[in-house]
């Protein structure tokens, strides 16, 4: 390892300093480490540091050499290599380490390097009692967030269809991660579970969309799973008082509610999808009721008998 | 992998080398605290830098890098003085990190602001691109978090989500995590007199009693997954086409899967679970198999129809 470690510093060096592209003939004939006898080993070893060099997040950009684009090199931009000082204290690196321990992305902790990356810190005593898994690994959620901070369109196999979408955010709501952009086919802002997407691919192109003006990622997915959809209607429910602190708990804290003397809860909800409205009613079994309007009680009783 | 474990390796030398650069006097046990290591790696990392450098490689083109009175000095190494970009995955992921401790309410302040320098530099036009919500039921999670951390035995009024059964309960709280959307506690049941796991979210009263206990040398850690039981309950029930999302959701084994529908074994520890979830699914579901789910399942149609027609 310490001979890779040797030949990656003395390329970084290099490319950090030549200020232009340099050929891979150059860096053979240049760079301590590279001298290989066979063209194929050192094919093999040069290929083989650019990839962990872009693993590390370190890109090795490929461009003409000279204006009539004859020859190409390689080149690490300073404004690539280098982040910009966000500025944070010793306190604010170590919460954010200890962020990073507690939760997890694919089982995997989000990476102690990245703090290291931020100037290190000393590691935070104490045992944390607290653990988060938010699902998928951070291998595919950094390739969308990349999609999305660079601006570049994406394209993913779902539910079989072929989707291109330029996306705008990334959201993890109820244990799952949701992209949200515009679907290009259907012109419409829509959301796709990444879980359940497959084959995902970037384009190239940086900036080649516009988020709308003020969008909001946490805005965009409903809060609960019947308040995205064409219905428009407003539920009156009575919850017993048995399940009133559940149902409380449930539904937006601006619904109208009712206390009654025996613990009753009444409560007007709005509903935009109605299906899901009524699956999470039953939830309850027999301890609630949709009293009105008159159409959804029937649905309700529709759906319990098993005819809708 | 060998790889990653180079790049874990060039990363922790590329991170240090900027900070010792703009910190000049910094001592060994300074740079070992910082970026995790053992005083002998670090010199080891040091011999390895002091011996590269620039083309020509002779004593003017090498970097310096050594220890002198307990100082650490790195010299000659300009081109390494600043810090290196994070990768979009490290970026995604400490602020996913960092956004979802916030949104619990059981973060700093330091990490909120921490969060909020990141993604200015990260993000620089991007705004509000990232949402990361954990959030549970106000009060809960600070008490179960004091329980398990300091080892005080909780009491806690718990609903079953099986049966609906509320009981109060006596708890020796070991973990209390986040996974699929729910936040849970795990511990050691006294009134069960088991290890079991609790969803949070149904727990409706909670408090921190005085009472100390031992936690296990090794809790298990914090997953939740089905572990079958003897007692368990089976149904063969097949899904129409708009009912398919249940075998993402549940534990099922898929028996067949066609365009009139899936086929699906259903395990439950109790029958009133699946009960309700074939209530729910109404017409696009049909049980084909289970007898005390079948019985189950009339019992609470017959229960609710009842309500409703009065």
């Amino acid at each position: 390892m310490r001979k890779v470690i040797e030949r990656l510093l003395n390329l970084l060096a290099f490319l950090l300093t030549s200020e232009r592209p340099v050929t891979a003939d150059e860096i053979r004939r240049t760079v301590a480490g590279y001298d290989q006898s066979s063209d194929e080993a050192f094919r093999r070893m040069f290929e083989r540091d650019k990839d962990l060099l872009r693993q590390m997040g370190i890109p090795v950009e490929w461009q003409a050499t000279d204006p009539w684009e004859v020859e190409f090199g390689y080149m690490i931009p300073a404004d690539a290599y280098e982040m910009p000082d966000p500025g944070l204290t010793d306190e604010e690196r170590a919460a954010l380490w200890l962020a990073a321990q507690v939760v997890r992305l694919g089982g995997q902790p989000s990476g102690p390097e990245a703090v290291l990356k931020l100037g290190g810190s000393p590691m935070p005593g104490g045992g944390e009692p607290l653990a988060a898994e938010l699902g998928l690994a951070a291998d595919l959620l950094g390739f969308v967030f990349q999609a999305i901070s660079e601006r570049r369109a994406m394209h993913f196999a779902y539910r079989d269809k072929h989707r291109r979408l330029e996306p705008y955010g990334l959201v993890h709501q109820r244990g799952h991660w949701y992209v949200v952009g515009r679907e290009m086919a259907a012109n419409a802002v829509r959301s796709f579970r990444l879980d359940r997407a497959t084959e995902v691919e970037i384009g190239d192109e940086t900036g080649s969309f516009d988020r709308p003006r003020g969008f909001s990622a946490k805005d965009v997915l409903p809060r609960r799973p019947w308040e995205a959809g064409p219905a428009d209607l407003e539920a009156d429910v009575r919850f017993d008082a048995s399940v009133a602190w559940w149902a409380r708990r449930q539904i937006p804290v601006d619904a109208a509610t009712r206390e009654e003397a025996n613990g009753d809860l009444l409560a007007r909800i709005r509903v935009a999808h109605q299906d899901a409205f009524i699956g999470w009613i039953i939830t309850f079994e027999a301890d609630a009721e949709v009293l009105g309007p008159d159409e959804l009680r029937q649905a309700v009783v529709a759906r319990v008998r098993g005819v809708a | 992998m060998n790889t990653s474990k180079t790049a874990q390796r060039l990363t922790r030398i590329l991170a240090m080398l900027p900070w010792v650069i703009g910190h000049p006097g910094a001592t060994v046990d300074e740079v070992c605290d910082r970026f995790g290591y053992h005083r002998k790696d670090l010199l080891a990392d040091l011999d390895l830098v002091f011996v590269c450098g620039l083309p020509g490689y002779g004593p003017g083109d090498l970097m310096e890098a050594y220890v002198e009175d307990e100082e650490v000095i790195v010299d000659m190494a300009d081109y390494f003085s600043r810090p290196l970009r994070l990768s979009p995955a490290e970026a995604l992921g400490l602020l996913a990190s960092g956004m979802a401790l916030v949104s619990t309410n059981q973060a700093p302040p330091a990490l909120e602001r921490a969060v909020e320098k990141l993604a200015r530099v990260v993000l620089p036009d991007a705004g509000d691109v990232l949402a990361v919500d954990l959030a549970a039921e106000p009060g809960l999670l600070d008490v179960l978090r004091i329980g398990a951390h300091e080892h005080r035995v909780i009491e806690m009024v718990y609903t079953s989500l099986g049966r609906g059964e509320t009981k109060t309960r006596s708890i020796e709280p070991w973990s209390v995590f986040s996974a699929l959307g729910n936040w849970y506690v795990s511990g050691y049941c006294r009134t069960a007199q088991a290890e079991r796991v609790f969803r949070v979210d149904r727990i409706q009263q909670v408090r921190v009693t005085d009472e100390g206990f031992d936690p296990p040398a090794e809790p298990p850690p914090p997953i939740v997954r089905y572990t079958p039981s003897e007692d368990d309950v089976y149904a063969t029930i097949l899904l129409r086409t708009r009912a398919k999302w249940v075998a993402e959701y549940y534990p099922v084994e898929i028996l067949s899967d066609d365009d009139s529908g899936m086929t699906v074994r259903f395990a439950a520890s109790d029958a009133a679970v699946a009960a309700r979830l074939l209530v729910r699914l109404g017409a696009d579901a049909e049980l084909l198999e289970g007898d005390a789910v079948r019985h189950e399942t009339v019992g609470l149609r017959a229960r609710i129809l009842a309500r409703y027609e009065r």
